[in-house]
């Protein structure tokens, strides 16, 4: 383990500085047992366990991929992590209940502090708190356009998705969309983000140009509660993980008609989403494990046993 | 993308111009205690809505008045009501509210759904919805002395964690029961006014009564039944702890297992 930590840091010592070498580590946030398993991506071997803090559950990586974050819900706090040599670099303070978090390509961090109706803007690097901004209650998922002009916020108890722009960090528009909206996911062309509503079971379309809603479809699964959103790379995919439908929904990113689905584990809250599209891992809540899809086939080709209660999950490739 | 950061510059300056010079008022009218849970309760929701409201535009106030005063109005946005059941019906069948939401906050009698009004929504699970789940309860656990309530300080899935803990933070005690019946009849009025863009009472009310998918913290999207009762689950709870939620798994017609299901 020395010798290849070893290894790899020289790799990435050699390697161009803005980014580092792929792991192909997949970095699983294990709600209920306070650990994150870390996954080798190419054999589905767990490589090892961390324990960082409380009630991890958001998950993300720093635009270079040097740095694993990992949200800390139950001590306030951001955890990260060197992603090459998992060696554990501290903790952020991240405001009141920090649910989860999106990376602006600058390397900041948009956080929902779920208990306390805002969102935290944080410099990573200085552990500042550049901004707090009030939305509405229950915040929850956090999307930053790909271009970084702007920052999508679901609260789930005032149904609404917030629109921050991150020049002022201030809400410059509110859309309300179906009953407890959560997940979130721009397209890579940042024209269209998606929202999932998990009690009025939609999907919808929000055209960003305009900022409001161009189409919205129910997803028609029996006890679906829609969670997650992945878009495949080039935009023509949507990934949706259903909760206790126990299944991922394959959508055509356009039209949102189902293509197909897939059986993953129960209670299948995250997702991540191989950098070529081809592979689709999820955090099975119940079931205790990693699902692990064949996006082409749309069937799962793998589950792997992880901690209690996987949350979220990132992959490094 | 540069060109989509000015666009929304326009459109920030274009929105919220009107937005916040026509902040749209909702006077919600009230008869029962102002002080103890229901009372604390309806303060929740009106604090929520009011959150959602600073986002959307609208301003929601209570307008406590007696018995006496609520009957020499001309009319009404909605009214909320926790009171006994001679004055809900009073009320209900008063000619100019015939088109208003009347809301029943704390009455479990069951003579109020089988009147089946058109304009009384009742929040609380009837007498006959309790016996319902406690009979199904006690067909698998004849031993158990559990009784049956709407809602519990302890209540965690569904996201009723949350509600529970910011209730608490904000009045010092436990949600209960009566406190969550006033809250979810506010919330009920902010999502259907934030989703009609409407303070008519009977554009409202029909929403109330046909459209809305409510999220109370306490599961699938809640709809009312066309005996005015809220379909909801109920917890059965044994020494001051929930033993188990009714409908119990398995049992045929899910939640309208429970109580009066339809008027037909």
């Amino acid at each position: 383990m020395k010798l290849k930590q070893l290894i790899l840091s020289s790799l990435v010592l050699v390697s161009a500085s803005a980014w580092a070498e792929p792991t192909y580590r997949l970095f699983v946030t294990n709600e209920r047992d306070n650990t994150v398993s870390v996954i080798d991506s190419r054999t589905g071997d767990l490589e090892t366990t961390l324990e960082l803090g409380e009630r991890p559950r958001g998950i993300g990586l720093s635009p270079d991929h040097k740095t694993l974050y990992v949200a800390l819900s139950g001590e306030d706090a951001i955890g990260m992590v060197n992603v090459a040599t998992l060696e554990f670099l501290g903790k952020l303070n991240a405001g009141e209940d920090p649910e989860t978090f999106a990376v602006h390509p600058n390397g900041n961090l948009y956080l929902s502090n779920e208990d306390d109706a805002k969102a935290t803007v944080i410099n990573p690097s200085t552990g500042e708190m550049i901004a707090e901004i009030r939305v509405g209650l229950e915040p929850e998922g956090v999307a930053v356009s790909p271009d970084g002009s702007i920052a999508l916020v679901t609260s789930e108890s005032t149904n609404m998705v917030h629109v921050i722009d991150t020049s002022v960090h201030k809400v410059i528009a509110n859309i309300l969309v179906a009953a407890r909206p959560r997940g979130l996911a721009f397209s890579h062309d940042g024209a269209r983000a998606y929202v999932s509503s998990e009690i009025g079971n939609e999907v919808a379309i929000i055209d960003t140009k305009t900022l409001t809603i161009s189409k919205t479809v129910s997803v028609d699964l029996p006890r679906s509660k829609p969670m997650a959103i992945k878009i495949s790379p080039d935009d023509k995919t949507l990934y949706l993980t259903t909760g206790r439908a126990a299944k991922v929904v394959i959508m055509d990113a356009k039209t949102l008609a189902i293509k197909s689905t897939a059986d993953v584990g129960n209670r299948v809250w995250g997702a991540a989403l191989s950098r070529d599209g081809s592979t689709l891992y999820t955090a099975n809540g119940v079931s205790n494990t990693v699902s692990v899809v064949d996006t082409a086939a749309s069937e799962s080709v793998m589950e792997i046993k992880v901690g209690d209660g996987p949350w979220g999950l990132v992959l490094d490739d | 993308m540069r060109v989509i950061k000015k666009w929304l510059f326009v459109l920030l300056l274009a929105l919220s111009q009107p937005l916040l010079a026509e902040v749209m008022n909702v006077p919600l009218h009230y008869v029962g205690p102002t002080d103890g849970s229901v009372w604390l309760g309806l303060q929740q929701g009106i604090d929520e809505a009011n959150i959602q409201g600073e986002f959307l535009g609208q301003k929601y106030t209570l307008q406590v008045v007696s018995m006496e005063e609520l009957m020499a109005l001309d009319d009404a946005t909605a009214i909320l009501l926790a009171t006994d059941e001679q004055h809900i019906q009073a009320v209900a069948k008063s000619e100019k509210f015939a088109n208003v939401a009347v809301f029943n906050l704390i009455s479990d009698s069951d003579d109020l759904r089988a009147e089946c009004s058109t304009n009384l929504l009742s929040i609380a699970a009837s007498k006959q919805m309790k016996q319902d789940a406690l009979a199904q309860w006690l067909e698998r656990n004849p031993e158990s002395k559990a009784h049956v309530q709407g809602w519990h300080e302890d209540f965690k899935k569904f996201a009723a964690s949350q509600l529970n803990s910011r209730f608490k933070k904000a009045h010092g005690v436990v949600m209960d029961n009566e406190a969550w019946s006033g809250w979810a009849a506010v919330k009920l009025l902010s999502d259907t006014v934030a989703r009609t863009q409407s303070t008519d009472a009977a554009v409202m009310l029909n929403y109330l009564k046909n459209k809305i998918a409510f999220d109370g913290q306490k599961g699938a999207g809640a709809t009312f039944r066309d005996t005015g009762q809220l379909r909801q689950l109920v917890l059965l709870v044994e020494d001051n702890k929930i033993v188990a939620e009714a409908p119990l798994r398995g049992v045929k017609g899910g939640l309208d297992s429970l109580g009066l299901k339809s008027c037909k």
